[in-house]
């Protein structure tokens, strides 16, 4: 068996415009270093929704949500209305790397069936920080799960690991919530973790594996706290976000020189974020519009979606899916099968029309679950999925009192500007999109890459 | 002695111990495969005729399949039923789509019990967990003293060794009795092979699903299965991997992903 390595770094939320800006400016001399030796940098477009538990879990199952049943973090019963949150257990295709090690643990999709029967031999991989991978389950090497893990007990594969990852402090994730109360303080953790990332990639670095996935989501945590200080040299904290950069960069280095040194030129080396970044206007509070336009009703009583009453046609969860409120699905449902077309076309007419204060539109683009999605677990699915213009943040808030309001938040994700590197002679016929990258990976280690 | 004999004895030992210590008793009986065996226990343990009144608190929601269940069997086993509501929550429509979840189970459930303690003066309750149904339920004693709030203080609980069950605390309101704590789901189903216990129709296979747990109507959700004997689901359940209570929603580990996720601005 050739023997081939591929080294991928995951850097959560970093944007393409900004990577650029920044090699540009000297601040990434690493990345321009690799740049230098031939790769090339792409602006790449996330998942639909663009949230980092579906496009993460695009980007290891090579398949949409549709088929891998991930639509964001939230989940609603549609039981009783309340709130679910999926989690590994709930992703319904195999990863590539469980398609390399040659257990799809009893999954199943079109790319498993598509490169299963390719491989011989039982590839392993070391996956680390992966956001929507808890809790960790048997694969064939090293999973340590990224955010939302819960209990480092679970989050870890194979659970023996456990107390070696204890002892050196790895923390799974820092507390967002410090970011409200001493920013100071959180900077510091953001930090001191990709200090601890480094420890855990340089440890199992030393192991034996085909794959190694090293995943950053320190970057997403800084964007959306001082995202607005990413360009803006006279921000109080310019200095610490470019300082911030500078490590990573010189991690990303680190990585790539340690990866080159052990496997020369041979391996596969590629940097992808899972979606892009930008600055923060407003929030926009999508069921209040939904709501002013009699579309939902709302009790006074009970809890965020257990509020909705009869009446109800659609509502939206986080970013901007919105469901129709069918009949056959929902208990309070009165939608008709015959009657979505309509209440689509409203809901087209009323997102497109949604100016700010100041009459600017708000949304960019809206998608139909027929355009975008495509798979079993189609009943899942938004009927429609809105994309706002950069600097409107669409919420699923259930029973604010305006539609736009201020934010405490500096940054928002957006789709179209997360970044790829792959070596150049990598090529797409368009714009790449992250689903595209497994069947990429997959490719090079069957040898069918040229 | 087998297996089955051992667990049994130890069962009644302390169903008989608990009647002893506390004439002002009850058993739960929640309908379910667990308490329904505890039921059985009680009946063997008394020769037929079981000497406290059976509690059941009926919230409303249960299943039709175990209204019917908990009437018939009442009547052949010549029980003294109570069965407790929160009338008052129960008029103002609290139910699972009016506030939490976690709200509708404090009143409906908890604090139905509670009106059924003070109004009969219970100073114990015979209950029919077992300590392999989650973790916390692993701390637990087989006499358990709780506050008039219903609060257990796990860190600090009597010892229990040779038999020997502590059953007097100063200042404390009710004793909740465990009498089928050394019991894993499996020996009750064995058990209830053994012994030919009659249990509720819900937990055997309808259209490739059953339930493995059951309680209120809309927070119960089926498995996929074929079981339809009590054959079948002890093979099923010797090769299943997933936890008994895995189809109850899970509160805790929801709440701090919600509390993460907000903090991200999500919801």
């Amino acid at each position: 068996m050739e023997e081939r390595k591929a080294l991928v770094i995951g850097i959560d939320g970093v944007p393409f415009t900004l990577v650029k800006e920044y090699v540009e400016k000297g601040y990434m001399p690493n990345l321009k270093s690799i740049l230098d030796q031939g790769f090339r940098l792409w602006q790449m477009d996330a998942s639909l929704p663009d949230i980092s538990s579906v496009s993460w879990t695009t980007f290891l199952t090579g398949v949409n949500p549709a088929e891998h049943g991930i639509y964001g973090f939230i989940h609603l019963d549609p039981r009783d209305y309340s709130l679910r949150f999926p989690n590994s257990g709930n992703v319904l295709a195999p990863t590539f790397f469980q398609i390399l090690g040659l257990d799809p643990g009893g999954k199943d999709s079109s790319l498993a069936r598509k490169y299963l029967p390719r491989f011989k031999e039982p590839r392993s991989s070391i996956v680390i920080n992966v956001p929507h991978t808890y809790p960790a389950y048997p694969m064939k090497g090293v999973l340590i799960s990224g955010f939302v893990a819960l209990d480092m007990a679970r989050a870890v594969y194979p659970p023996v690991l456990v107390s070696t990852l204890k002892r050196m402090n790895y923390v799974i994730d820092v507390d967002p919530s410090k970011g409200h109360r001493d920013r100071d303080g959180f900077l510091e953790d953001l930090f001191q973790a990709l200090d601890t990332r480094k420890e855990a990639f340089d440890l199992f670095f030393q192991g034996k594996w085909d794959l190694f996935v090293a995943c950053i989501t320190e970057t997403d945590r800084l964007h959306h706290f001082f995202f607005d200080a990413a360009l803006d040299q006279d921000h109080a904290y310019h200095n610490d976000f470019v300082d911030f950069y500078r490590k990573l960069d010189s991690l990303i280095g680190h990585l790539y020189d340690v990866f080159r040194s052990r496997w020369g030129d041979e391996g596969l080396f590629m940097i992808l974020s899972d979606h892009g970044f930008t600055r923060l206007k407003r929030e926009v509070n999508v069921n209040r519009a939904l709501e002013e336009a009699g579309l939902l009703k709302l009790r006074k009583d009970g809890e965020r979606y257990q509020r909705m009453a009869p009446g109800t046609k659609a509502f939206a969860l986080d970013p901007c899916r919105i469901h129709l409120h069918m009949k056959d699905r929902y208990p309070l449902g009165e939608v008709e099968e015959g009657d979505g077309e309509s209440i689509l076309r409203d809901l087209e007419s009323i997102m497109g029309d949604l100016k700010d204060e100041e009459g600017n539109p708000v949304i960019r683009s809206m998608y139909r679950r027929d355009e975008i999605y495509q798979g079993p677990f189609m009943d899942d699915a938004p009927h429609l999925l809105c994309l706002p213009v950069d600097g409107y943040d669409l919420k699923g808030r259930v029973g604010t009192d305006s539609i736009f309001a201020s934010s405490v938040f500096a940054g928002m994700h957006n789709q179209h500007d997360a970044m790829l590197l792959l070596p150049g002679n990598k090529d797409f016929s368009g714009k790449p999109h992250i689903g595209q990258l497994a069947g990429l990976l997959l490719d090079y280690f069957c040898g069918e890459d040229h | 002695m087998d297996h089955l004999d051992q667990l049994e004895s130890k069962s009644i030992y302390i169903i008989r111990e608990a009647y002893y210590r506390f004439k002002d008793m009850a058993m739960l009986w929640s309908v379910g495969k667990d308490s329904t065996t505890l039921l059985w226990l009680c009946r063997k343990a008394f020769f037929g005729k079981i000497p406290f009144p059976i509690i059941h608190i009926d919230t409303g929601y249960k299943f039709p399949e175990m209204y019917a269940f908990r009437d018939r069997l009442a009547k052949e086993w010549g029980l003294n039923l109570i069965v407790g509501r929160n009338e008052e929550k129960i008029k103002e429509g609290m139910g699972p789509f009016k506030g939490s979840k976690l709200e509708c189970c404090n009143e409906l459930k908890t604090n139905a019990l509670k009106q059924v303690i003070a109004r009969y003066g219970l100073k114990a309750i015979l209950l029919g967990i077992r300590r392999d149904e989650h973790g916390i339920r692993a701390k637990e004693r087989y006499f358990s003293p709780r506050d008039t709030q219903f609060k257990w203080n796990y860190e600090d609980q009597p010892a229990e060794i040779w038999d020997q069950y502590k059953s007097k605390v100063e200042e404390e309101e009710h004793f909740r009795i465990h009498p089928l704590l050394h019991f894993t789901e499996l020996d009750v189903w064995e058990y209830v092979r053994r012994e030919n216990i009659p249990i509720v129709e819900l937990y055997f296979t309808r259209d490739g699903k059953r339930f493995r747990s059951i309680g209120c109507v809309p927070c119960c959700s089926p498995i996929e299965s074929n079981a339809s004997t009590v054959d079948e689901i002890i093979e099923e359940l010797k090769i299943s991997k997933t936890p008994e209570r895995a189809g109850r929603a899970q509160d805790k580990e929801d709440t701090y992903t919600m509390q993460k996720l907000r903090a991200l601005g999500y919801m």
